[in-house]
């Protein structure tokens, strides 16, 4: 008996702490799928009226578009970065995780730093970097300086799953007949398959949900989902069942990446091994 | 493959993990690198793989320096401790490895792969992932990856620490003969000095970066250079004691405070000239200790029975010896026994550097 009333105390506390928050996306998922609402709450009737975006081009200020424009540029933007990143981070953690060269600590610390740096801050400096190397006002571009941003951390992620290796396994590969970029590529890699999602979600992340640099370095005719979002609001009418339709289409794609890549995520592989002798 | 070591030496900073080390292993010999742990073994193995560049000194194949050779480029198989298989790749594809990266073509690469596991019997699970495999399994699967290149030399480092203590002793037998039948000089890094005394032609033992003393394993038994190789090899160690070295009328004679005993002149190193005594450590294996007769006296302090023999702890006033001998004696704790050293099995060595005062014969 003192049990169940234990467990009753322990859900509702949770209950209220996540109040709040299911309010929020309920309120959300409510004004989506409702139509003719009341007061701008109370929804009449269910339907898809909301998501008429997906056939119907959008009209925002002067211009239309088409959401599935901006859906694609999102995604383009969003996988740029992840790749980039992912490259990048997969590449120099593993240098930082084996290779011993002056000023690796130095390098380590300085990126956790940069880390801490605001990005906002670089703006300015990101703007005429892409503007003097002509890449200012176009998708890649932008993608490559948001890509920038996430390396730092990006690094030490994937450090960490290389450090995770042990030196024996490295060892036998070029006692074998690896070059460094084999072991890397025929040994390494195939191991860290967690980390390289890991560090991919990172990259993807971070790019699908900017807004700030999307906004400050694309021109108004390039519409990522977030500057969308933000033109409509922007708008004199803000018809909100159709904001809400169309930001659960913007939630969704993170969702299914994270859902699809949550096995290899949690698939870390088991090692024992004697460290340096 | 002939392996020499002349003056090796690698420093990590301030520690000398190897110091000075010269060595020539021979072309198809088996040589154990002896030690505990933090001795310098494993660096040293580690630096004719080519993996650390020695701070000094040369490491050659046949006669040929190869400082300057990554360890892809030395020729050499090696198993480590852990085996080092990688997990994502299947038995065969573990031992097919190093012919891939050779560029050996398919056909060529099954045929050696099969070959290398029937010498393993390995045969029945090459198609299984390493974490299906049994440690037994791993381990020849590792040893399998090693020999398939033919190389020209085998680095083991500790290859049977992570078996049980029955597969171990299976493992050491096969292996030894492995080796001489494949005819790979071989390079065997462990801490177990029965491991390296079953198996090894010579024995190179180690000491904080030093070579102690290098020779065949009965070598290093019954003439050991210094207390450190009289006390890391044989179980259980040999004992020490305290005493002098007396020389007078040409006879010479340990004194400790419980015994003399007259050592044959022919057995120093070095002539003992006139009349003088000397301060030395006086040591005797503990299966050497002969009770039961002579004239020094000591009582039963422990019995340990061990099969067939027993390990008896004596006590001479303070001191205590170790002295295995036939479970047959029945001694009893608390007993008085009488005990004997013979003359030509005891070992005396200088207090302060701990070298050997008695000559090293050489086996014949």
């Amino acid at each position: 008996m003192r049990r169940y009333v234990e467990r009753t105390l322990i859900y509702l506390m949770m209950a209220l702490i996540s109040a709040p928050f299911l309010s929020m996306y309920i309120g959300f998922f409510l004004r989506a799928f409702g139509e003719g609402s009341l007061l701008g709450i109370v929804p009449q009737r269910w339907g898809f009226s909301n998501f008429q975006f997906l056939w119907k081009p959008i009209a925002w200020g002067l211009g239309r578009t088409t959401m599935w424009a901006a859906l694609g540029n999102t995604v383009l933007f969003a996988v740029t970065s992840g790749v980039v990143v992912t490259v990048i981070c997969m590449l120099a953690g593993y240098a930082l995780s084996r290779i011993e060269f002056p000023g690796r600590n130095f390098y380590l610390t300085l990126q956790l730093m940069l880390h801490a740096v605001p990005g906002q801050i670089l703006l300015i400096a990101i703007f005429f970097l892409l503007l003097y190397v002509g890449l200012l006002h176009r998708l890649p571009g932008v993608a490559l300086a948001r890509a920038s941003l996430e390396i730092p951390l990006g690094i030490w992620i994937a450090k960490g799953f290389f450090d995770g290796i042990p030196w024996d396994v490295e060892r036998s590969a070029m006692v074998d007949g690896c070059t460094r970029f084999q072991v890397w590529y025929m040994i390494f890699l195939p191991l860290v398959r967690p980390g390289i999602a890991a560090v991919f979600i990172w990259g993807f992340l971070f790019a699908w949900h900017d807004f700030i640099y999307v906004y400050t370095l694309l021109p108004g005719t390039i519409k990522v989902m977030s500057t969308l979002i933000q033109s409509l609001l922007a708008t004199e009418v803000i018809d909100y069942g159709y904001l809400a339709a169309l930001s659960l289409i913007y939630a969704l794609p993170p969702l299914v990446l994270f859902v699809f890549l949550q096995r290899a995520l949690l698939k870390v592989p088991v090692f024992g091994g004697k460290g340096l002798g | 493959m002939r392996v020499t070591l002349e003056e090796l030496c690698k420093y990590f900073g301030p520690v000398k993990a190897v110091d000075g080390l010269s060595l020539d292993i021979q072309d198809k010999e088996f040589v154990a690198l002896l030690g505990p742990s933090g001795c310098g073994k494993t660096t040293t193995l580690l630096t004719i793989a080519g993996f650390y560049k020695p701070t000094s000194g040369a490491v050659l194949f046949d006669g040929k320096r190869v400082d300057h050779l990554a360890p892809r480029e030395r020729n050499i198989g090696m198993v480590f401790q852990s085996y080092a298989l990688y997990p994502h790749m299947s038995a065969f594809d573990n031992i097919a490895f190093p012919l891939k990266l050779k560029g050996v073509a398919r056909r060529l690469r099954e045929r050696k792969v099969k070959e290398v596991a029937a010498l393993l019997r390995i045969g029945e699970i090459l198609s299984r992932k390493p974490s299906e495999l049994s440690g037994g399994q791993q381990q020849r699967v590792a040893l399998a990856r090693a020999l398939v290149k033919e190389p020209g030399l085998l680095l083991l480092d500790e290859p049977l620490s992570n078996l049980d203590a029955k597969l171990r002793i299976t493992m050491r037998a096969e292996l030894k003969r492995l080796q001489k039948d494949l005819g790979i000089t071989t390079i065997f890094v462990t801490h177990d000095q029965v491991e390296a005394m079953t198996m090894a032609d010579r024995i190179a033992l180690l000491n904080e970066g030093r070579l102690q003393q290098v020779g065949t394993p009965v070598e290093l038994y019954r003439y050991p250079a210094n207390t450190f190789v009289a006390g890391f090899i044989g179980t259980p160690p040999m004992n020490f004691l305290p005493g002098r070295l007396v020389s007078a009328e040409d006879k010479l004679t340990v004194v400790t405070e419980h015994f003399t005993l007259p050592i044959p002149a022919r057995r120093l190193r070095q002539p003992f000239p006139g009349e003088k005594e000397i301060e030395v450590i006086f040591g005797i294996r503990p299966e050497d200790i002969v009770l039961g007769q002579g004239a020094i006296q000591g009582e039963v302090y422990v019995v340990e029975p061990m099969g067939k023999d027993a390990l008896i702890t004596l006590r001479l006033g303070e001191e205590t010896l170790k002295a295995l001998v036939s479970l047959d004696l029945h001694l009893h704790v608390g007993e008085k026994v009488n005990l004997n050293f013979p003359p030509d099995k005891v070992h005396l060595f200088e207090p302060g550097t701990g070298a050997s005062l008695l000559g090293g014969r050489r086996e014949s």
